[in-house]
């Protein structure tokens, strides 16, 4: 924290990613840039563009905060972001390259031929994107307030308003150098640190992941309180307090017993070395034994923790393919085999990048535990190298993953809002203008910053996860029935659609905003994909089978198109 | 990419009938698609036992799974790690089945339908450019 260097690194990598946006452009204005890309672009470098433009705020801040808290549970989160492009390469990619349909509504369109469904796909479209913006501004906030000690509200408004403003004037497109060139800015920035903290904790001779006990100051920390927090004392500790604490106001020292305790914004604790840490109420203080336990803690929900879980994993792995931006990179491969081995770099890209998060999340629980104890667990990777290393060593390895970070939710929250903008301007306001497509940049980024100023308390990963339960139950069930069941209608289709889709928004929104949090009802609404996933494919079926008179009556060509090997030549291009 | 909207091959692409016919009902489609399925499904059925084969394990094998390996690593976390691993291995198993066993035929079957004229303006697995 406090690192000198800090602001200056995010501000060169937005000027820097921004310069290379403007510069591109000049390559891409005329041509759709996914179009001239195919051609050119080698499978190594489109894979380093997919993992660059996938990888965002959730995955380089989100997955070593949700380690830190929950432990080896929330491994499902990054083996989901991967194992769904497994899922969208089986039953998927190739058949949707085939059909030549760029965008999920026109795919919809192109399959059922309704244009109705095709808007309400647009709608879902529109929504997912935003619910995948949400954590890339919170990151933001988060950032910028953790290296600068700026307000939340300021940092998350002053990206969202460059990001807008910057699509808006056709500044940085979804440019294959770009990404490619942030995946390995995002892994640099993550790893790098990384081995210098593994080499300290080495040298250190801090053992404590390896000894079964709660997480202890490792040295006298003083923490300040950002926000009000009620936090949950199991050992009895000593502390010096200086603020507002349980409702009477404190200037000294202090002694807590177990219980509940409340602290009020703006006050300071320091609390000396040794001393267990009071864990954020919502948490519960797992020693390192229980931490390391699959299923002790089903990432938040100890009660239901298998439910959560298989949860988790239906919605990463069925939600992948529904993400705007996911699927249109998968055209940038000039052939199937090509797309094929893009997957399989990609799946190697992530999975070497997601074992960096890890080790800041483990080591996280060592050097920098008073985030157990604000509940921020998400600021682990930018504080760790500060607070392990320290020295000048130490602010520059700060910011160096705040550079990092930075570039994690520019080139996401970009790419995001190009699709959202482009749908919004092609579908629903408008017919695709220049004008029309900045009006809609506009619209497309002022309400997630709505959004993210009402979920401060959320995880960033968590609500990640909610934008793919959405997915998993709308866009899936369409691609994988459109796909490979000829019996589905436009009817069917938009029954399903609006039916998962309508039940797990809800149970985002409460979510978001703060609803219900414990029992089936709270875990329900969570992690809503294990219910919605399978009553959406149910409507879907069940509509369709009694609409079964609207089948297309083209439904056999359509399926040899989408099925018939490329090589066959029936996709030749007209023209 | 936002001003034109984009025009799909499914709406603008023509197949003559005779072309949906003749593949259609070619044995070679037919098998085509047989050995896609022959692959695909059951390596699903895999994968998926797999994985929450790892949960049930978690849920029911508490013992087993938080056995120490080196220090707090026990048997649950290197087999949470270790589900990248299996991820990888199950995509690269596919890309080498469809290498081997689903590209050739489909070579085979266009050069039988096609004769050997050469196809000029269409993609292809052999990587001829667009035209």
């Amino acid at each position: 924290m406090d690192s000198p260097f800090a602001l200056p690194a995010i501000v060169l990598v937005t000027v820097v990613t921004l310069a290379i946006g403007a510069y591109g452009v000049r390559f891409a204005r005329t041509t759709s840039d996914f179009l001239v890309a195919s051609r050119t672009v080698s499978p190594g470098w489109n894979a380093s563009a997919i993992s660059g433009e996938y990888l965002s705020a959730a995955s380089f801040l989100g997955v070593a905060g949700l380690v830190m808290k929950y432990g080896a549970d929330v491994l499902w989160y990054p083996v989901g972001f991967t194992a769904g492009y497994l899922a969208m390469l089986l039953y998927v990619a190739a058949p949707l390259r085939r059909s030549g349909a760029f965008t999920l509504p026109d795919f919809a369109e192109a399959r059922l031929g309704s244009r109705r469904l095709r808007l309400l796909c647009a709608g879902f479209v529109v929504l997912i994107g935003w619910l995948y913006l949400v954590p890339q501004l919170q990151g933001a906030g988060l950032t910028l307030g953790t290296v600068t000690g700026a307000p939340y509200w300021l940092g998350a408004i002053v990206v969202g308003v460059v990001v807008t403003a910057n699509v808006a004037t056709g500044g940085m497109r979804s440019i294959t150098f770009v990404q490619a060139f942030q995946y390995w800015l995002k892994l640099t920035a993550l790893a790098v640190p990384a081995f210098f903290l593994l080499l300290v904790w080495r040298a250190g001779g801090t053992d404590s992941l390896t000894a079964a006990e709660v997480p202890v100051f490792p040295t006298e920390t003083m923490v300040d309180i950002q926000v009000d927090v009620s936090v949950n004392v199991v050992e009895p500790v000593s502390l010096v307090a200086d603020g507002v604490i349980d409702g009477t106001a404190v200037d000294g020292p202090l002694s807590w017993a177990p219980g509940r305790h409340d602290i009020a914004q703006g006050a300071v604790l320091t609390f000396p070395a040794g001393a267990p840490v009071p864990h954020a109420d919502q948490l519960d203080t797992l020693d390192n034994a229980t931490w390391g336990t699959p299923l002790s803690t089903g990432g938040g929900h100890p009660e239901f923790p298998l439910f959560a879980t298989y949860s988790l994993i239906l919605a990463t792995f069925l939600g992948t393919m529904g993400l705007p931006h996911v699927l249109v990179r998968f055209y940038t491969n000039p052939d199937g085999r090509a797309a094929r081995r893009t997957t399989l770099l990609v799946l190697g890209l992530l999975g070497v990048f997601y074992l960096v998060p890890t080790v800041y999340g483990a080591l996280g629980r060592l050097y920098t535990p008073q985030l157990l104890l604000t509940g921020q667990t998400d600021a682990a990777v930018l504080l760790l190298p500060g607070a392990a290393i320290g020295g000048v060593g130490g602010q520059l390895l700060g910011a160096l993953v705040a550079a990092g970070a930075f570039a994690a939710f520019l080139s996401t929250s970009s790419g995001l809002l190009v699709s959202v903008a482009g749908v919004l301007s092609t579908d629903v306001v408008g017919r695709g203008s220049v004008a029309a497509f900045r009006r809609a940049a506009a619209v497309a980024g002022i309400v997630p910053l709505g959004l993210a100023l009402q979920v401060v308390s959320l995880d960033v990963s968590v609500v990640v996860g909610l934008a793919f339960a959405v997915a998993a139950s709308t866009f899936c069930p369409l691609l994988v029935l459109g796909i490979w069941w000829r019996g589905l209608t436009d009817a069917g289709a938009a029954a399903g659609l609006l039916a998962g889709g309508l039940l797990s928004t809800g149970a985002v929104l409460i979510t978001v905003l703060g609803g219900a949090r414990g029992g089936w009802l709270g875990v329900l609404l969570a992690q809503p994909a294990a219910l919605t996933v399978p009553v959406a494919f149910l409507v879907m079926v069940v509509v369709s089978r009694l609409t079964a008179a609207r089948v297309p009556v083209d439904v056999g060509r359509i399926m040899v198109v989408l099925h018939a090997p490329e090589s066959l030549g029936v996709h030749r291009r007209a023209g | 990419m936002h001003q034109e909207v984009p025009v799909t091959q499914l709406t603008r692409r023509e197949i003559s009938q005779q072309d949906y016919e003749r593949i259609h009902t070619s044995t070679e489609f037919a098998e085509l698609r047989k050995r896609f399925r022959g692959f695909a499904f059951p390596m699903t059925v895999v994968f998926l036992v797999w994985y929450l084969l790892y949960v049930l394990m978690s849920a029911y094998a508490t013992g087993f799974m938080s056995t120490k390996v080196l220090g707090n690593i026990n048997v649950g976390l290197i087999f949470g790690l270790l589900q990248f691993l299996s991820t990888f291995v199950i995509t690269a198993m596919y890309v080498r089945h469809s290498n081997k066993n689903t590209d050739p035929l489909a070579d085979d079957l266009r050069e039988q339908l096609e004769g050997k004229t050469p196809d000029e303006s269409g993609t292809t697995e052999k990587g001829t450019t667009r035209a």
